[in-house]
């Protein structure tokens, strides 16, 4: 042990390099208790063993960085001149091609490029879920292209968990929520080689936190709420915390705690700024709509529903103004207007199968179903149930709710459903929606 | 839409970094950085900062926290390197079947020293550990802890160790910490 230890073995060791025989003999040394060593040991990986605070001068460090920050700088804002030109040449070839232009052009790897993208995908989503799908699929194959020595490794970690959230939140959209799942395990595990930037992390699980509540997963979703929340207060993010109280608003009518809904969601909307936050507006409010007609408040339901039109028709994303006439159709059912419920619902409902968004075509069947047993229409029920079977069977759904279905078939295709039935099975798949797992008894 | 995608935002990307300065100086000097790795720390919050430019609504405090948080995990992860080393070092040393008798003597005359500066806990833990070789779970068996929990209080023991072995002192809320194991 007698060879000093030197400061290249030392860092070697901070990062963690050193082979089995170095750590031995290093820590031999260490153990023997060489003063020198030691004092040069606890200089480099403790703090309090090097030079006094006063002692440490930065300027160098920070002159270094603003010259590399000043390159970055410029090269970020050619990457942007060019980036709408290219996303536009991009978007124009059909999605086969989009693919091979990633793979193959170097021209189709930017950062700027990618973000633009993955922000198409996301706006795509309240219009085109088919589109959105395809687009976030490419961000994750354009992100994991980027060169880590241009962006910087963890940097682009960050990127990819972004690209693939996204990618499970355009899954989650069209109710393929298995597939949503592992994309958001995938970006997850991105995340945690990345640079560790909690807001990142935010809105990852407020996508998330959209999968878990629509897959009733309410007590992980709530959980991970609070980490979002204590996110967006400790870093100063209100825009966050708003996001976070909508987001609560939402679980809570889904997860039947009615209660609290009109609160958080009304909490939620002050902070938000509707100017960069506009979807997000529409949705909570479009949520508030919901909650009113579903507690029975019609009147104040139709008058929010009348101050947020201009907003509707402002975005006109069509997934949105999709969901508007879905909600007018509702209203109209409950307020005894079959015809004009039954002419919405019939439009919702062909829109939502052309979207292939098949889970929310059949809860809107549903709601015609509702109409047929009040007019006693057992001949237009029968192909409807079997729509609404075939759908929820392709899901993971609880096997009492398939069984409920099963039975609502059955009584179709022998033209026994009554009002009874389906004002049952209606409530019984809310109540499902909504919690995990409640009974399901064939009383008619 | 993308980052800094307008000559007012490269500005006031700059202006923030120049008036931040004094304060990610104190912090960086606060948690000791030395200059040499300060400049990666450094790099590493501002490069994500321009590309996150228009995601983060309160630029400097996000910066600054975000430069704290980096200084926290510089000494994790320095401390983790040569806990991890005088670990696995240890126990090699101790299981080395050709060392001559009189090296383990030495060996183990060395260790009961560094051992006797620490708590009773930890010294039985890590006696349990290095004198008879016990496992893990074999560990949190003997000594009452929870298993899901020994990794993290072994851990606190190593620390311990360590610092013992530099004889000198981390911050000392970290003492305390790694000194009285909490679990079980």
């Amino acid at each position: 042990m007698g060879s000093h230890l030197d400061l290249a073995l030392l860092r070697k060791l901070g990062r963690g390099e050193l082979s089995r025989s170095e750590r031995w003999n290093l820590v031999r040394h260490l153990l023997s208790g060489c003063r020198q060593c030691i004092k040069l040991t606890a200089r480099l990986l403790m703090p309090g063993g090097g030079a006094a605070r006063e002692d440490l001068d930065y300027a160098s460090s920070f002159a270094r960085v603003k010259v590399d920050l000043e390159r970055r700088q410029i090269d970020l804002a050619t990457e942007t001149d060019a980036a709408l030109g290219l996303l536009r040449e991009l978007l124009a070839e059909p999605f086969d091609r989009q693919r091979l232009l990633v793979a193959g052009d170097p021209r189709f790897r930017s950062w700027v490029l990618c973000e633009q993208l993955l922000e198409t995908a996301h706006e795509a989503g309240f219009e085109d879920p088919i589109r959105a799908l395809e687009l976030a699929r490419l961000g994750t194959e354009m992100a994991e292209r980027l060169d880590p020595a241009a962006y910087g490794a963890a940097q682009l970690k960050d990127l990819a968990a972004r690209a693939w959230a996204a990618l499970g939140n355009a899954e989650r959209i069209r109710s393929d929520f298995q597939a949503a799942d592992n994309c958001f395990q995938k970006a997850e595990q991105l995340l945690k080689a990345g640079t560790g930037d909690p807001l990142e992390k935010a809105r990852l699980y407020l996508l998330k936190i959209s999968l878990l509540g629509a897959q009733q997963r309410f007590p992980e979703a709530f959980r991970l709420l609070d980490r979002v929340v204590t996110i967006g207060r400790k870093w100063k993010e209100p825009q966050l915390c708003g996001k976070a109280l909508i987001a609560r608003g939402l679980l809570c009518a889904l997860a039947d705690q009615q209660e609290s809904v009109h609160r958080l969601l009304a909490e939620g909307l002050q902070l938000v700024d509707p100017a960069v936050e506009p979807r997000l507006v529409v949705c909570a409010r479009h949520n508030l709509v919901v909650h009113l007609v579903e507690i029975g408040r019609y009147p104040e339901a139709l008058h929010l529903l009348e101050e947020t039109r201009p907003l509707y028709d402002r975005l006109k994303d069509r997934m949105n103004l999709l969901r508007l006439r879905w909600l007018e159709g509702k209203i109209a059912l409950a307020q005894g207007d079959f015809k004009q419920a039954e002419t919405l619902l019939l439009e919702v409902r062909r829109e939502l199968i052309g979207q292939e968004i098949g889970y929310d075509a059949a809860l809107a069947s549903l709601d015609l179903a509702r109409i047929y047993a009040r007019q006693g229409r057992t001949h237009d029920m029968r192909p409807l149930a079997e729509e609404i079977l075939e759908v929820f069977r392709s899901r993971q759904i609880p096997r009492e709710t398939l069984t409920a279905l099963i039975i609502f078939q059955k009584a179709a295709e022998l033209e026994g459903v009554t009002v009874g039935l389906v004002h049952e099975l209606s409530e019984y798949l809310q109540r499902a929606q909504k919690t995990s797992g409640p009974r399901f008894r064939a009383t008619s | 839409m993308a980052t800094l995608d307008h000559p007012e935002l490269r500005e006031s990307l700059n202006t923030l970094l120049k008036n931040s300065r004094p304060k990610l100086e104190r912090v960086l000097r606060n948690f000791e950085i030395p200059p040499e790795d300060a400049e990666d720390i450094l790099q590493d919050a501002q490069l994500t900062l321009l590309y996150k430019w228009d995601k983060i609504r309160s630029p400097e405090s996000w910066l600054i926290g975000t430069v704290k948080k980096k200084c926290i995990m510089y000494w994790r992860k320095r401390r983790g390197s040569l806990c991890e080393a005088v670990d696995t070092a240890i126990l090699d040393l101790l299981a080395m079947p050709q060392a001559p008798d009189q090296e383990k003597k030495d060996l183990t005359c060395d260790l009961n020293r560094v051992l006797g500066r620490l708590s009773t806990r930890c010294r039985s833990l890590l006696k349990l550990r290095y004198g008879l070789g016990y496992g893990p779970t074999e560990v949190a068996e003997q000594m009452g802890y929870r298993t899901s929990s020994i990794r993290k209080v072994t851990n606190r023991c190593l620390a311990a160790l360590t610092r013992q072995l530099l004889a000198v002192g981390f911050q000392k809320e970290v003492i305390a910490l790694e000194e009285e194991p909490q679990d079980g």
